[in-house]
């Protein structure tokens, strides 16, 4: 390891930085090495080939790489992966049950059609579980508020809450 | 390479065509596992990183690219100066823009002038950072007023009309005028756009983000200068495209060419940013329409112009005024389209391009005459019924639009309205109703496909064309189902692929009509194809009938006479065959007969509410009554609309790409200074399917994709003017503009 920096102050870049870092993936301890300044999506998608997080803005505006990182919802893409060594990631690729089986909000979101181009869904579904566990889902109104970081630009919001209605009142939405 | 393992697998049970069944790729999408373009990775793949221009109108002096070729990592920096031919489109008004790092000269904010590969996307980001580039820059175009523009009359061919507006409209007793204007808006599906470009000797495998793999090939072979049959294009999905992936963009062209230079597979991702200037955007307008009427509401002349922006080098297919030409009976039409050249971005097409800016002038402005008038909206629409082609004399293929008035004023509540703007408050709530009515354009371009049954007595269907979210992997697998006589599950759509038989792209609300006749065509041929098999089989109870004597169900066919008949299956193994293949094609309908082919109709009605105190307008409930044709798939056909009803809410109260008219540099290009409707923003949004199957098409469908955009932007200004009496002409409508 070198002074954190890659770049010199007149610009010109340093030698790349690269560090281990050691991550636990839904359930599974993985350890990679990666250049410092590669964010938390880049080592899932790139370094783990978990590519069912998705970059939509690189910026954390569109909620389209959510993860969880120790049960808490956070944007992947701003977070860098050197700051999650230790630390226990959940993916969409880890919500399905050990027989393959979808989760209740995966199969919530395939019956009402809470998708179209299916591009921001894995980031949708990861808010979505969260959002339960945090209490957050007792109204339409407060799905609505509390889903409001994850853009969906097909427009398929209407159907995003009936989902994860349907799957916190326990199936009674029909 | 990937679509094998992310082909969708279709639910188990058997369903009837129409029927709302879950989309066939809600299993795959919703556990992560739909490949898309950007999700593709290939040993020893290399990065790429678009370096753009920091001025909009110029010309490149000096390009160093020392400091970037010297950075860790780095493979190549390819700009104008190094970059190898590219040959220009023989036809400029096709989907190909002209090459990217053609010249020194700069067009645009934002233009790419270079682009650098390296080992990794972070030292590809820091060496794009290192091109020092210095410009020598002019005078900046890029207002659509600015009194240097260049204008392009009737760009399109499509200005006309019927008598004589400017005579009608001085012997009118009632007049309106209005200019209209709506922003630029930019397309941003949530997937930015990605290319992968992988070469195997003279063989290039492209993973891309577009709307038509077909298309996207045969752009690349000619600019690239190789045969068709050396490119291959993969898209199974695509995390969105509006339009956006209608044309072959430089970022395509530019993967397929450092992937060459370096030797390696090469990843080129388009950042957010990027995404403003590279991939088209709807074009602003201003738009003035005026109309004529008498006292009874009779429309006796319409006329209505359109002014809408153009980047310097390129073209773009955007009709804004024409669909008035169509929209309402009245003996005196006139529209008129001028592109404006400015130093934008290329325009492209973003959702109903030129109908959703030009149906918001024209809705508006009849609202405005309902006003004057003191007459019902939706009556004087239904007085100005089209009930053929008012230009042309032609009779309308299948026009529901009058169905969609009844059922959505009935849904809505309409007959509630009190016609007195700011008369309906709660507390210090303004309540506004506006309507809109739509007739959106028909479109179908010319497609094929092949079905083909297995030993196992399953069907798969396959044409290149793309489903972008829209259904088409689902309604196709419904539609395949049904020619054939099989369940839904034995059924298996494949698509996005350039080698499979060739379908136009996604766009205009024209694929489901074009793949679904081809789809059509090719079933027929096929159990024609069993016909021929068993026609000298004495075995066979289908042993020399004719097609129009049998029926498919069950996975056989069967006469009509008598019932008899055999399974697919019974005939393969038989006749010692492992499947039987077809082809079918569909060519699009003319639309210079008696009868004119349709394109689909809708009502919207919305109510707002808007803050007396401080301006804020919310769309508090939508309606839409949309006439479709037969709808294959009612679940995935109303979240087509609802949407498409998004996007017009965005485009009515949110969105905006703010370009500097002195720098002609976008200034909001970020997903969170850019605004697009997020959940709270959307209320519940009502869609009903009202309306009879459209004989143009043997499926009986017409298209729905872009419906819900068109109506929804004027319906919810109408609803404004309601609630607060404030007519806002300009789109989107900010509280300012209401207090």
């Amino acid at each position: 390891m070198v002074n954190g920096s890659a770049a010199a102050a007149d610009g010109t870049p340093g030698p790349v930085v690269r560090v281990p870092v050691s991550l636990r993936v839904n359930g599974a301890e993985r350890r990679i090495e990666v250049d410092t300044r590669t964010s938390l999506l880049d080592a899932l998608r790139d370094a783990l080939g978990l590519t069912g997080t998705k970059k939509g803005c690189d910026q954390g505006q569109c909620g389209a790489c959510t993860v969880h990182l120790d049960g808490k919802r956070v944007l992947s893409c701003l977070t860098l992966a050197a700051s999650a060594d230790g630390r226990d990631v959940r993916t969409i690729e880890g919500l399905e049950r050990d027989d393959g089986a979808p989760h209740p909000m995966q199969e919530a979101f395939a019956r009402h059609d809470a998708l179209q181009c299916g591009y921001c869904t894995p980031g949708q579904i990861m808010s979505a579980v969260a959002l339960i566990e945090e209490g957050r889902a007792g109204s339409d109104d407060e799905v609505r508020e509390f889903m409001s970081g994850n853009l969906c630009r097909c427009g398929a919001y209407p159907h995003i809450v009936d989902a994860i209605r349907d799957v916190a009142t326990g199936g009674r939405r029909a | 390479m990937t679509p094998p393992t992310t082909t969708p697998t279709p639910p188990p049970t058997p369903a009837r065509l129409g029927e709302g069944i879950d989309r066939v790729d809600a299993r795959v999408k919703t556990a992560g596992r739909a490949a898309y373009p950007t999700d593709t990775a290939y040993p020893g793949l290399a990065h790429a990183v678009l370096v753009q221009s920091t001025i909009a109108a110029g010309r490149i002096t000096a390009l160093d690219a020392a400091a970037a070729e010297a950075a860790p990592g780095v493979l190549a920096v390819i700009s104008h100066e190094n970059v190898p031919a590219l040959r220009e489109a023989p036809d400029r008004s096709a989907s190909l823009p002209p090459p990217p790092l053609r010249d020194d000269r700069i067009h645009h904010h934002g233009q790419t002038v270079a682009v650098v590969v390296a080992d990794s996307f972070e030292q590809a980001t820091e060496a794009a950072r290192l091109v020092r580039v210095t410009y020598a820059a002019d005078a900046v175009v890029a207002d659509l007023d600015h009194p240097d523009a260049q204008h392009d009359h009737d760009p399109f061919g499509t200005d006309g009309g019927t008598g004589d507006v400017e005579k009608a409209l001085e012997a009118a007793p009632v007049r309106v005028e209005g200019t209209y204007r709506t922003a630029a808006n930019t397309n941003n599906p949530m997937g930015p756009f990605a290319t992968v470009a992988h070469w195997e000797g003279d063989h290039l495998t492209v993973h891309d983000c577009t709307q038509g793999p077909s298309r996207t090939r045969a752009d690349l072979a000619a600019t690239l200068g190789v045969p068709p049959e050396a490119v291959r294009v993969l898209a199974p999905y695509l995390g969105g495209g509006f339009g956006a992936g209608l044309r072959t963009w430089g970022h395509t062209v530019l993967a397929a060419v450092a992937a060459r230079q370096v030797g390696r597979p090469v990843k080129l991702v388009l950042t957010r940013k990027q995404m403003f200037t590279s991939v088209g955007h709807r074009p602003d307008t201003k738009q003035t329409v005026r109309i004529g009427a008498t006292r009874d509401g009779r429309i006796t002349a319409l006329d209505h112009r359109a002014w809408q922006s153009l980047s310097m080098t390129d073209a773009n297919m955007e009709p804004v005024s024409h669909t008035s030409q169509s929209s309402y009976a009245s003996p005196n039409i006139a529209t008129r389209d001028v592109q404006v050249r400015l130093n934008v971005p290329a325009p492209g097409s973003m959702r109903a391009p030129g109908d959703a800016q030009g149906n918001y002038a024209l809705e508006c402005a009849l609202d405005e005459l309902a006003h004057e008038l003191g007459m019902d909206p939706l009556e004087l629409r239904l007085r100005n019924y089209a009930d053929e082609h008012p230009v042309t004399g032609q009779q309308w293929s299948c026009n529901d639009l009058r169905a969609c008035y009844e059922a959505g004023a009935e849904m809505f509540g309409w007959e509630r309205r009190d016609p007195e703007p700011r008369s309906t408050r709660r507390g210090r709530t303004l309540v506004g109703y506006g309507m809109a009515g739509t007739s959106f354009f028909f479109y179908q371009a010319d497609c094929a496909a092949r079905v083909t049954v297995g030993a196992d007595g399953g069907a798969v269907v396959e044409s290149s064309g793309m489903d972008i979210g829209t259904g088409t992997y689902t309604v196709m697998t419904q539609l395949g189902a049904e020619l054939l006589g099989l369940p839904v599950g034995r059924v298996r759509m494949v698509m996005g692929d350039s080698s499979l038989p060739a379908a136009p792209s996604a766009g205009g609300s024209g694929l489901t009509a074009a793949m679904g006749t081809a789809v059509h065509n090719a079933s027929r041929h096929l159990l024609q194809s069993f016909l021929d098999l068993v026609r000298d089989d004495a075995e066979s109870p289908l042993r020399g009938v004719a097609l129009d004597g049998v029926r498919a169900e069950d996975g056989r066919i069967v006469r009509t006479d008598d019932g008899r008949g055999e399974a697919y299956t019974a005939m393969l193994a038989r006749h010692g065959r492992d499947r039987l293949s077809a082809e079918g094609s569909a060519e699009a309908p003319g639309q210079k007969g008696a009868v004119v082919p349709t394109g689909p109709y809708a009502a919207k009605f919305a109510e707002v509410h808007v803050d007396e105190d401080l301006g804020v307008i919310r769309v508090a409930r939508l309606v839409t009554a949309a006439h479709c044709g037969r709808v294959l798939n009612e679940k995935t056909a109303r979240s087509q609309l609802v949407g498409g009803t998004v996007g017009g809410i965005g485009m009515a109260l949110l969105e905006e790409t703010v370009t500097e008219p002195h720098t002609g540099r976008i200034a909001n290009p970020t997903l969170g200074d850019y605004l697009v409707a997020v959940n709270a923003d959307i209320p519940r949004l009502g869609v009903r399917f009202v309306g009879g199957p459209d004989p143009t098409n043997p499926n009986g469908t017409k298209g729905c994709g872009e419906l819900g955009i068109p109506g929804t932007p004027a319906a919810i200004a109408n609803a404004v003017f309601h609630a607060t009496g404030v007519r806002v002409r300009r789109l989107p409508i900010r509280i300012e503009d209401v207090l």
